[in-house]
């Protein structure tokens, strides 16, 4: 430190700064500017929350009147597709992301199986790949009825 | 040999592009070209300041596009998405919205400054017109994005801004229609004047711009008084 200047402190600013200091000091105030002007924009373009992101409680998707036995819908639940469908053994919901490469599914009434209109893939209403590129079965989620109101649990990965 | 290991990194990047383009010497002629004594004063700076604003306008602009939703069902929600969900959101739409204003204040003052100092007269006639090219386009701008919230206040400032137009002798009706896209203001007018504000805009800016600049740097600007 230097000597004391008049006012009694020590005095930074009566020292030469050096033209090597100057620059460095530039370069501290531009990214200290570029730093204030990248960081809020690249919050902005960062994903927004939205409702229902987080997972957890049972999400109503339907009414059971709007699924008649045989038919099968694809819901979001929580910001994600869901195939409910109403099979013999009860209502059902899986996953609608199809595990090969995660085109949306839908329920080919006909087949009596979930289908992927990108290659042709088929699911059982377990989710077990039954034929079709797929490596993996559909995440199963629970389902619960209460009165006629149908309730999924997940979605969210 | 030994001088090229001696330059420093970022002049040896440059002699990597000059060996190939030969563009430095140019380049240096039109980097380092001195501006006149008489004009090192503040209100020399209002034209750059008003590009500055321009530039503002199309980054926070195109952040804007990222979120917002050109339709009458969604145009407000989506405005509300952006203040109260979107990080930040609040900040780059208010940005928009304020720097928009200063740029036509910057414009009429760079205008006033190019008057008093007489800098529109020959041989600057055209660069004269070119600016005002600019200015009108810079209200158009002004007026399409004034609508885009889709709230009351947009709503109905655009019905009584485009009912001017009705006004006109004989074509006035037919002007009016073509501005709306319909008899009234609705979602017609929404997404036209969203294509205007994104698209016919922009490009109109950056040519006008473009002659601006170039004859400035052709004719180097006006003298003292």
């Amino acid at each position: 430190m230097s000597e004391p200047n008049e006012s009694g402190q020590a005095g930074m600013l009566d020292q030469p700064v050096s033209r090597r200091g100057l620059f460095v000091l530039l370069g501290f105030a531009g990214l200290a500017t570029a730093a204030g002007v990248l960081t809020p924009i690249i919050a902005y373009i960062w994903p927004p929350k939205q409702e229902g992101d987080q997972a957890g409680e049972p999400v109503a998707v339907a009414s059971t009147l709007d699924l008649p036995p045989g038919k099968g819908q694809v819901y979001s639940v929580n910001n994600r597709p869901v195939i409910v469908i109403n099979t013999p053994e009860g209502i059902k919901a899986l996953s609608a992301v199809c595990t090969h490469l995660g085109c949306i599914v839908y329920w080919d009434e006909q087949r009596s199986a979930i289908a992927c209109p990108c290659h042709a893939a088929f699911f059982s209403t377990n989710g077990d790949v039954i034929s079709g590129p797929p490596p993996d079965p559909l995440p199963v989620y629970p389902v619960q009825v209460v009165g006629d109101q149908i309730y999924v649990e997940g979605g969210s990965s | 040999m030994e001088s090229a290991t001696k330059r420093r990194r970022s002049e040896r990047v440059g002699d990597w592009f000059d060996e190939r383009f030969n563009v430095r010497g140019p380049l240096e002629t039109f980097l380092k070209k001195p501006v006149p004594k008489h004009a090192l004063r503040w209100y020399f700076c209002l034209g750059g300041i008003t590009f500055s604003l321009f530039v503002i306008q199309g980054v926070t602009g195109i952040l804007l596009s990222l979120y917002y939703k050109p339709t009458p069902e969604d145009a407000y929600d989506s405005i509300l998405f952006i203040m109260n969900n979107v990080r930040f959101g609040w900040l780059i739409r208010s940005i928009h919205s304020w720097s928009a204003t200063l740029m036509i204040a910057a414009c009429l003052a760079h205008m006033l400054r190019v008057f008093i100092t007489g800098s529109y007269k020959k041989p600057r006639e055209l660069n004269w017109v070119a600016g005002v090219v600019l200015l009108l386009l810079t209200l158009v701008f002004g007026f399409t994005g004034y609508l885009l919230p889709w709230d009351q206040k947009a709503l109905w400032g655009s019905t009584v801004g485009s009912e001017i137009l009705g006004v006109v002798p004989f074509v006035g009706e037919q002007l009016l229609a073509l501005l709306r896209g319909s008899p009234d203001i609705t979602g017609l007018t929404l997404t036209r004047f969203y294509g205007i504000h994104m698209l016919v805009l922009p490009l109109a800016t950056f040519v006008f711009l473009g002659f601006h600049f170039i004859v400035i740097r052709r004719q180097g600007i006006s003298g003292p008084l």
